[in-house]
């Protein structure tokens, strides 16, 4: 994308008043998303995006700027502009660029790109099709798919120099259904880091049924009860709920501002005993992997969670330095229009030794959350609020009765300690994660898992 | 490098006979200063233009975008949406707007805002977190401090005669407090956000911050109770988010909004009054035309109550049967013209909030909300969400609450609006006074 000897002029220039180190990143992103509506192919869209992003370290202070422009000019200028913001000291040293080799590739088998738009538009017309006729109760179906091809290329002033490109496809469905006045929604959006064949194993049809049968289940939903009660969450949910009630509280920046509930806290017990919690940007072709974050770390599997104990925490270059230990290789953007920070990648929850029925069928009473909406955590006090978009009154160890309307509210470090069964059934939950303005994919992941006592906040009794 | 009008020029020009093609150009300046313990923690500076065009043939529509793109670029780009169009659904609907000259807002743009330069705004990010920290010994350091600016110019040109263009300066910034007391922590934000540092009372944001945050600290749940609650501004314009995808046509018309089929229509109590102002002042998101060129305006969608218009852009308007009300939007270039809002506010009623608190006497005061838009289903009105809060007891605002869920639906929140306060304050583009609601159920424990 850029030549070796352009890469170099622009980290001198960058370095040219010192700092700790100085780092480029240049993206080309190619994409085609595709949006049905209403039964129609509403909407495609080409994109080529491309730019770079010029940053300057000091401490754990920063300068950043970047451009959509790539020539030599816009580069040094944008080179300059990041180094004002370090006290002048004399340029600072420039160690000879070196190719890394991946830790692990994310191959597409079938790229996207090979694959004529007329293709993609007929899926969607499956997807319709499929949601349609699975109840007559289904009333709208939004559907949009989309695929990118993200060049990336780091080059760092301490002599890294990491190529790769990440193929990324996801298929999500909105399906509503009404009956008597009564309107739900249902969504599910697999997505991953492959090409076309990931369709495969996620037929389009099927994720279309999933949706449809989430929002024609919540026609039947009633009021959800509120209280404290036995939580059980189905495969994934569990992942969702630790990405967002641990795994940012445990982003290095978080706990380098004291605004993380596990600040200090390295070695002592912080949940149950059963879970053991990991950040895994390894595994292959997962939605949230990559060969090498967006400093040009390779990437790693980091242990969160053993065994309830607290064991590491997620990682960047600037937070690191700081605190005098290696990155983890969780150094994310968006885009090279946004400074990297520490961030999640696929955070699961690893499977235990329960069976997922016996789970279900020991809890007496209680909601079984079969889909999350999403939620919001305060990581200083490890608050959380989840709403629950598809779930079930548990009764005498069934799963009854649909409720809507609910809310899982609770502390990290209460809830994660009340864990009292892990099952062994492990699925995954793709999304996009956002953070301070930014957006990227994570992957979270989970067994069935119970929480012996939690706040259920909902309308009915 | 060609400015926004050619790179529109050319892309109007690419247009083959029976196509309507139309250019979405935007570029943009940015500067962030985030400050930590009285140091620079980050200075982002970004620069970014691109092009987005639309080409529409035989009522089908197709999209592509190219950053930064040269003039053969462009060109490029109206082949690919071109070629994308042959494969979309016909849809009678989809039309360009036919050119109406926007008349200019030229106060959005503040020559001394875009003239500023880098030092004076780590300044200003330096002295935002000093006067942070120094205002209460419960708050020595900050989530989050930082203050920004925007420079930036749109240009629309199309095929049916759009030739739209402007330039605008905002700058802003943004306070998270930390308060401590003992081994508890609160956290309380404020934000503001004005057309040159002038006009932004940035100290104001930090005092406010550390307010909320130390206001909470010894929180306790509270007990579950039906009572009057208090929305603050903060509060209430999360809610606002709710309702601005509720009233867009564009919803309605698809069946997806609590609203469809409801236009003359109670939907509220007759104090609520909720306008969509493209070119009032008072408002940070005012803008001359929309994101495809149609001039903006004050269009009323609830009056006293009634539901009387919903937010259009000239697709959702064909649709309908109507005009459009210039509420075309989209996120930048890269996307083609949904439906949104421009500045969308609750009017100021004439209750001060001392008498509203008065009136709430037992009630809860809701600071913050969270979990608006994972915890309301925007087609249903439902809502369960988490909030923080402080109870009203004789007029005054007393002991700090935590852990609540306020769960109610919005039909029922709107006809429950029982005051609505003369304090009207936007946040970004919404903006809403403090509101009373007669009963809420307020579950804690």
């Amino acid at each position: 994308m850029l030549s070796r000897e352009l890469a170099e002029d622009v980290l001198r220039a960058a370095r040219a008043r010192g700092g700790s180190f100085a780092e480029l990143f240049v993206e080309e992103r190619s994409s085609v998303s595709i949006r049905l509506d209403d039964g129609k192919i509403e909407e495609l869209t080409s994109g080529l995006d491309r730019g770079a992003g010029v940053r300057v370290g000091h401490g754990t202070s920063y300068g950043y700027a970047f451009s959509n422009r790539l020539d030599r000019d816009a580069l040094l200028e944008a080179a300059a502009a990041a180094a004002a913001s370090v006290r002048e000291e004399g340029p600072g040293d420039l160690v000879a660029l070196r190719v890394l080799d991946p830790p692990v590739a994310h191959l597409a088998e079938r790229p996207a790109g090979s694959v004529p738009a007329a293709d993609k538009v007929t899926w969607l017309r499956e997807v319709d099709d499929a949601a349609r006729s699975f109840s007559p109760f289904v009333r709208q179906v939004v559907a949009t798919y989309g695929d990118s091809v993200q060049r990336v290329l780091v080059a760092t002033s301490d002599g890294r120099w990491v190529e790769e490109a990440r193929p990324r496809v996801r298929l999500g469905v909105q399906v509503v259904a009404g009956r008597d006045g009564n309107i739900q929604t249902g969504f599910h959006g697999p997505a991953g880091l492959a090409g076309v064949e990931f369709f495969d194993a996620h037929p389009p049809a099927k994720t279309a049924e999933v949706a449809a049968k989430r929002a024609v289940t919540m026609l039947d939903a009633e009021p959800a009860p509120a209280g404290e009660m036995a939580v059980v969450l189905a495969p994934g949910m569990g992942g969702v709920l630790f990405h967002e009630a641990c795994g940012h509280p445990l982003e290095a920046d978080i706990v380098d501002k004291e605004a993380s509930v596990y600040g200090g806290r390295v070695g002592e017990r912080v949940a149950s005993p059963l879970v053991t919690g990991v950040d895994d940007a390894t595994i292959p072709n997962a939605w949230g992997s990559f060969s090498f974050d967006d400093e040009g770390a390779p990437a790693e599997r980091t242990v969160l969670f053993e065994d309830g104990a607290l064991r590491g925490m997620l990682y960047d270059r600037l937070r690191a330095e700081k605190d005098g230990v290696a990155s983890t290789g969780n150094g994310r953007r968006q885009s090279y229009a946004h400074p990297p920070i520490p961030r999640m990648t696929n955070s699961y929850i690893l499977n235990g030794g329960a069976d997922a029925e016996d789970v279900l069928s020991t809890t007496k009473r209680g909601v079984f959350v079969t889909a999350l909406g999403g939620g919001q955590t305060n990581p200083a006090t490890g608050d959380f609020v989840f709403g629950v978009s598809e779930g079930f009154r548990i009764e005498n160890g069934e799963a009854t009765t649909p409720v809507r309307g609910a809310n899982l509210i609770g502390r990290a470090i209460e809830v994660m300690s009340a864990v009292d069964a892990v099952a062994g059934d492990f699925d995954t939950w793709e999304g996009v994660c956002g953070k301070d303005g930014q957006g990227v994919p994570v992957g979270s992941g989970s067994p069935t898992l119970r929480i012996a006592r939690i706040t259920v906040g909902g309308t009915g009794a | 490098m060609p400015d926004l009008g050619e790179l529109s020029a050319a892309t109007v020009e690419a247009a083959r006979d029976g196509e309507a093609v139309e250019a979405y150009a935007d570029e943009s300046r940015r500067t962030e200063v985030t400050a930590r313990r009285g140091e620079v923690e980050g200075l982002t500076f970004a620069e970014s233009r691109g092009v987005g065009v639309r080409v529409i043939a035989g009522g089908r529509l197709g999209y592509a975008y190219a950053a930064d793109p040269s003039v053969d670029e462009v060109r490029e780009a109206v082949a690919r949406a071109r070629e994308n169009a042959t494969l979309a659904t016909e849809d009678e609907f989809n039309a360009l707007p036919p050119a109406d000259a926007a008349e200019p807002i030229p106060s959005l743009y503040r020559p001394a805002q875009a003239a500023m330069g880098t030092e004076r705004k780590v300044g200003v990010a330096l002295d935002l977190e000093r006067v942070a920290v120094s205002a209460d010994p419960r708050v020595t350091k900050l989530e989050h401090a930082q203050f920004g600016d925007a420079v930036s110019r749109v240009a629309v040109a199309s095929t049916t005669g759009v030739r739209a263009e402007y330039g605008r300066t905002d700058c802003w910034a943004v306070v998270v407090a930390l308060a401590e007391e003992g081994d508890e922590t609160q956290t309380g934000w404020s934000f503001r956000v004005a057309r040159e540092l002038d006009e932004l009372e940035w100290a104001d944001v930090a005092s406010e911050a550390v307010d909320r945050s130390t206001r909470l600290l010894g929180a306790s749940k509270p007990t579950s109770a039906r009572v009057p609650v208090v929305l603050d501004t903060f509060a209430g314009s999360s809610f606002l988010g709710v309702l601005a995808g509720a009233l867009s046509a564009e919803s309605v018309q698809k069946q997806r909004s609590l609203f469809a089929d409801m236009l003359g229509q109670p939907v509220g109590s007759t104090l609520l009054t909720l306008v969509d102002d493209g070119r009032t002042l008072a408002g940070p998101a005012a803008a001359p035309f929309d994101d495809e060129g149609v001039p903006t305006r004050r269009t009323e969608l609830i009056a006293n109550g009634t539901l009387t218009e919903l937010l259009h852009n000239t697709y959702t308007a064909r649709r309908g049967g109507t005009v459009s009300t210039g509420n075309a939007r989209r996120g930048g270039y890269r996307s083609v013209p949904g439906v949104g809002t421009t500045n969308f506010y609750v009017e100021a009623g004439t209750t001060p909030v001392a008498e509203i608190l008065r009136r709430a006497d037992g009630g809860v005061l809701i600071q913050d909300v969270s979990g608006v838009h994972s915890g309301a289903n925007p087609i249903s009105g439902e809502f369960s969400v988490g909030a923080t809060g402080l109870r009203i007891s004789g007029g005054e605002l007393g002991e700090p609450l935590r852990e609540m869920t306020v769960a109610s639906t919005v039909p029922e929140m709107l006809k429950g609006i029982a005051a609505v306060g003369d304090d009207l304050r936007f946040f970004t583009s919404v903006g809403v006074p403090t509101i009373l609601i007669g009963q809420m159920t307020v579950a804690g424990v």
